[in-house]
């Protein structure tokens, strides 16, 4: 790897270049459009230049917004507290159910193990829309309707697919020599897990609460059917902006730019496990 | 104790998701029924009639078309796309780790409102995207509103926001990959094309599939982008399953219709998902037998 | 008021003025205002209270389920004298426009008693009426016991009433005398033209009076103004596309989109009168339309007149309306003129979207929830929300007559008063009640599309729509 020539490394910063710029540039351009006035995004051509203003901003977190019509009162801290609130405990909720069963898929040959493991991945492929009439008509007649457990329980139908089957595959490539060794040495069944098997497979349980915790955060048709106002993500804040009197497309830019803050930041934070700490291939020899 | 113990440890698991099993029968039945909500009188149970239905109609045969269409291409060109980007960003360095969490950026944002974002960034007038292509030539690019260009600029709005959930999981994978072959091919001066297409890419391929296997469940069920960018148009152009299902769903209120088409969406999911998996599965055999 | 407390913080940012005095004034502001509040409310309270128990469900409270819109702000406002009045409370659900009707739907369909009462379109109760989902509204109206004596139901425009009470037939029209009142009318629009005055003068012409000027208005304007378009009109695959000015439109060559037999409905948009004006409308849109049409709902026609990228619109009154004020370029440079495309035509014939009530048949408490709703589409409300908010249009005579109403329109929205009365009488849904009003009006926007795009040819697309159409109507058993 060390002897690339200096044509392949050019050719490699050129290649990198264009995915930054391909992957950046709308987000760049959404930053710029949360720091404008709707008049001056909707300007004929677009410009990069434009005095800032941190309107939007402050409308976003005040809770009011001034438009053609009026004063309006916004919940959109409700909704970000919401996402975050459903998200994280959704995701902690997928990984206490789904690492161990992701550990006893990997390391147990067990009969109708793959059966539930392929069960359990298969509620990944029912579309929302089936279940959703049918669940709408069982949380009402169980009550739970309009509560954050019911919907942290749907919600597990996103994430604990994903962690069960990215876990998994960490397990196995682990290799289960360290975890015998640890059991000679007289530790129970449930230390190894916890202090072994887990510790090593952190790179991946990363990961995977990772994206599981993107995707709970960007749904919103479950919330939307299954709760209330006061219960509604970020994104059904978000297009709160798309009101009859127009788009406000400054607020919506700056609702995506604070809605993807806190996933960014977990991101950053996990960044060591995510791509650093992926030291496997040295434990598997 | 032992034997137990597998099952103890995935039964949670399975019984938090058993309950979601009880709506999915209620829907299935719901897909044999005549069942409109705003035509109550017709409600009674006709068996398969509206599978047998979809067979001679043809708007079914192209929403079938059109989401395998758009499954296959979004999930191809954003592994071909991920894998380079994975290849690119696989030593470890501080700016390439800074780099594939930069890039996760576009997965962060959710796709209903991304595709507000890209309506603005291609309209005509005031649209970023639309100015600088009319820069470089092509002054009356249409995109999402004009039949010719509409799959292509959805297509890459979803390669936008999902190739860097590709990118991360095969990047996890490569950077997992045993360092000892790679040394041994170094020493013995094997071509990196080589090395690449024999060593590289098949222990990388239970990466490769399980990514894959997620974008593609995923895809093929894509709603909020192509729903928010032309609700399914120009014409029937992109109306895919979800779309045509919800539409059925929530404007028409014909339910039956829409769990039926539901029930056959999930069903290529299924047994896509199936060939996967045992391949998947196939291949873990093999690299556990060899090591 | 409001624009007057902008101003302070404008002239405070801009350094203007100093922090005391800011202060100072917006306290000044906020106490006159708050007691003109309450004064206005205690007025609406002594005019209403008079001869009726307003305060028979005092202490029980209602929960709404609103669209994010000026007509929820508007009641939003007003609700402390709704609170006065009755001794009632009152919450709501606000959600945002593009989920909003699914969100009444999965709410309706599962039977949900959580709300009372809803907004709706009239269009939408076509599909929740027949499902059992909301209540004849007859009920209570006709009943002295529960409607107050100073609720003058007849004072709301005659076109409104009848668009929203329908028997429920297939085809049946609308207002008979069996119908059900299934919502009561709130706000509404009609369609018309909105237009840029400084535009029309720059290439000097003058609003287009018929579809032919129309269309050779919008081509010189596309021509000669070097950018902005002609004329905004709706476009995506949806029947949002249909409703507006294109139905509007079509109605006005006295063309119907189904011929009711014997109760057995049939496709009619395939005469020759209806070929003629689908060959105009999409010479239209080819020729001095948005470029990506396709895309355009109601806020892409709406944010184009209001940012200088179109000329004109043929589209809802109070989207012109809104593009006159708040943060667009165009602000105070629309006009509005009325617009028959029928040449022969003596007056426009525009179809409407009404924003109605509706009560929710699920409801635990109709009674109380019938409270609100009288009171919310009374005279002394439609007045508050007509006179200091953007509650436009108003659905009763008796507040177009209002002066103060017509004072405030007049001098910010010049001709939308001459618009709306040229047009008025006219002015009713011109679609035929029928259970599949949303699946038909969607597929004759998706083959609009196709003729827009130069994929099928009109009076070939048109025939093969009616066929199909045609098709689906007896798979329904409604044809």
């Amino acid at each position: 790897m060390d002897h690339t020539s200096t044509f392949e490394r050019i050719l490699r910063g050129i290649l990198l270049a264009l995915v930054v710029l391909f992957f950046m540039f709308p987000i760049f351009w959404i930053l710029l459009m949360s720091f404008q006035t709707n008049e001056s995004i909707l300007r004929m051509p677009p410009s990069v230049f434009f005095t800032p203003t941190f309107d939007n901003y402050i409308a976003l977190v005040t809770g009011e917004m001034r438009t053609a019509a009026g004063s309006l009162q916004l919940n959109f801290m409700q909704n970000l507290w919401n996402s975050v609130l459903l998200s994280t405990t959704s995701v902690a909720v997928a990984l206490v159910l789904g690492v161990p069963a992701a550990y006893a898929f990997a390391r147990f040959k067990f009969r109708l193990g793959e059966d539930i493991a392929f069960t359990l991945l298969s509620f990944r492929f029912a579309p929302p829309l089936l279940v959703l009439l049918p669940l709408s008509l069982y949380f009402k007649s169980l009550g739970l309707t309009n509560t954050y457990i019911g919907l942290i329980w749907v919600y597990q139908l996103i994430c604990l697919p994903l962690i069960l089957w990215i876990v998994r595959g960490y397990f196995e490539d682990l290799s289960p020599d360290i975890e015998h060794a640890h059991r000679i040495a007289g530790y129970s069944w449930f230390q190894t897990f916890r202090k072994i098997a887990v510790p090593l497979a952190l790179p991946g349980i990363a990961a995977a609460g990772l994206l599981a915790f993107i995707f709970s955060w960007n749904n919103f048709v479950f919330a939307l059917v299954l709760a209330s106002a006061d219960k509604q993500p970020v994104t059904v804040g978000a297009l709160a902006f798309v009101t009859a009197s127009g788009i406000q497309y400054g607020q919506i830019a700056a609702a995506i730019v604070m809605s993807v803050i806190p996933t960014f930041v977990l991101a950053m934070f996990a960044q060591r496990y995510l791509v650093e700490g992926l030291s496997l291939g040295a434990v598997k020899g | 104790m032992r034997k137990a113990l597998p099952y103890l440890l995935s039964l949670p698991a399975l019984l938090m998701c058993i309950g979601i099993l009880i709506p999915f029968f209620t829907a299935v039945y719901y897909s044999m029924l005549r069942y409109r909500l705003n035509l109550p009188a017709m409600k009674g149970f006709i068996w398969f009639d509206n599978y047998i239905n979809f067979f001679t109609d043809p708007k079914f045969w192209n929403t079938l078309k059109i989401s395998l269409i758009y499954a296959g291409l979004t999930v191809v060109l954003e592994l071909i796309l991920g894998l380079v980007i994975a290849l690119l960003l696989q030593k470890r360095s501080r700016v390439n780790n800074f780099v594939s969490i930069l890039l996760l950026l576009p997965l962060m944002t959710a796709p209903a409102l991304a595709a507000l974002m890209w309506k603005l960034m291609t309209n005509p007038n005031f649209g970023i995207l639309s100015y600088l292509v009319s820069l470089i030539g092509f002054p009356d690019m249409k995109w999402g509103s004009d039949p010719s260009t509409a799959l292509f600029t959805v297509v890459l709005v979803d390669m936008w926001v999902y190739t860097p959930f590709m990118m991360i999981l095969l990047l996890a994978g490569l950077r997992s990959l045993p360092t000892a072959p790679f040394e041994a091919a170094a020493l013995d001066g094997v071509p990196r094309s080589f090395v690449f297409f024999r060593i590289t890419l098949p222990m990388l391929m239970p990466y490769l599939l399980t990514a894959t296997l997620f974008r593609l469940l995923d895809s093929i069920q894509q709603f909020d982008i192509i729903y928010a960018m032309t609700q399914g148009g120009p014409g029937d152009k992109l109306l895919v399953f979800q779309v045509q299902a919800y539409l059925d769903f929530f404007q028409a209120t014909n339910v039956g219709r829409s769990a039926a088409l539901m029930i056959i969406l999930w069903a290529i999911t299924y047994f896509l998902s199936n060939i996967f998996i045992k391949q998947w599965l196939k291949l873990r055999e093999r690299a556990h037998g060899a090591a | 008021m409001y624009d007057k407390e902008k101003g302070l913080f404008e002239a405070f940012v801009k350094n203007k003025l100093s922090r005391r005095e800011l202060l100072r004034t917006t306290g000044k502001l906020g106490l006159s205002a708050g007691a003109a509040g309450i004064l206005l409310t205690q007025a609406q309270t002594n005019a209403m209270a008079s001869d009726f128990d307003w305060m028979k469900y005092k202490g029980s409270k209602v929960k709404l389920l609103l669209n994010k819109h000026p007509y929820a702000d508007a009641m939003i406002a007003n609700i402390e004298a709704f609170k006065t009045l009755t001794g009632m409370d009152a919450s709501w659900d606000i959600f945002p426009e593009d989920v909003y009707f699914d969100k009444v739907t999965a709410a309706l369909s599962s039977g949900s008693s959580e709300y009372d009462a809803f907004m709706t379109g009239a269009y939408m109760t076509w599909t929740y009426g027949p499902a059992g989902w909301i209540t004849d509204l007859n009920e209570y109206i006709k009943d002295p016991a529960k409607t107050n004596p100073n609720y003058n139901w007849d004072d709301v425009l005659p076109g409104l009433r009848a668009s929203t009470s329908w028997n429920g037939v297939p085809g049946g029209e609308l207002g008979s005398a069996d119908a059900k009142q299934w919502c009561i009318p709130w706000g509404f629009e009609l369609n018309n033209l909105s237009y840029n005055k400084p535009m029309f003068d720059k290439v000097g012409v003058q609003p287009p009076k018929n579809l032919a000027e129309l269309l050779e208005v919008s081509a010189k304007l596309t021509k000669d103004l070097g950018g902005p378009y002609g004329v905004g009109v709706r476009g995506s695959r949806s029947w949002a596309t249909i409703h507006p000015g294109f139905l509007s439109g079509y109605a006005n060559f006295g063309e119907r989109d189904f011929t009711v037999n014997d109760g057995k409905l049939k496709a009619a948009m395939n005469t020759a009168g209806s070929k003629a004006f689908h060959r105009d409308w999409v010479k239209m849109i080819q020729e001095s339309g948005p470029k990506d049409w396709a895309n355009y709902t109601w806020y892409q026609v709406g944010t184009d007149l209001g940012a200088g990228a179109s000329a004109m619109i043929f589209d809802a009154d109070i989207l012109g309306y809104f593009m006159n004020g708040g943060d667009n370029k165009e602000k105070g440079n629309l006009g509005y003129a009325p617009f028959a495309a029928n040449p022969a035509a003596a007056a426009p014939t525009p179809n409407v979207w009404i924003w109605s009530l509706a009560m929710n048949n699920a409801g635990a408490q109709k009674d109380a929830a019938w409270y609100f709703m009288q009171w919310a589409s009374s005279v002394e409300h439609d007045l508050f929300g007509a006179r200091k908010m953007d509650f436009v249009n108003p659905v009763r005579a008796s507040v177009w007559n209002d002066d103060e109403f017509r004072a405030r329109i007049d001098k910010s929205y010049p001709g939308y008063l001459n618009q709306y009365e040229v047009s008025a009488p006219g002015a009713k849904i011109y679609f035929t009640a029928q259970p599949l009003f949303f699946d038909l009006t969607t597929l004759w926007a998706e083959n609009l599309q196709k003729m827009v795009a130069k994929e099928i040819p009109v009076d070939e697309g048109l025939d093969k729509m009616a066929t199909e159409m045609d098709q689906k109507l007896v798979e329904a058993g409604l044809g």
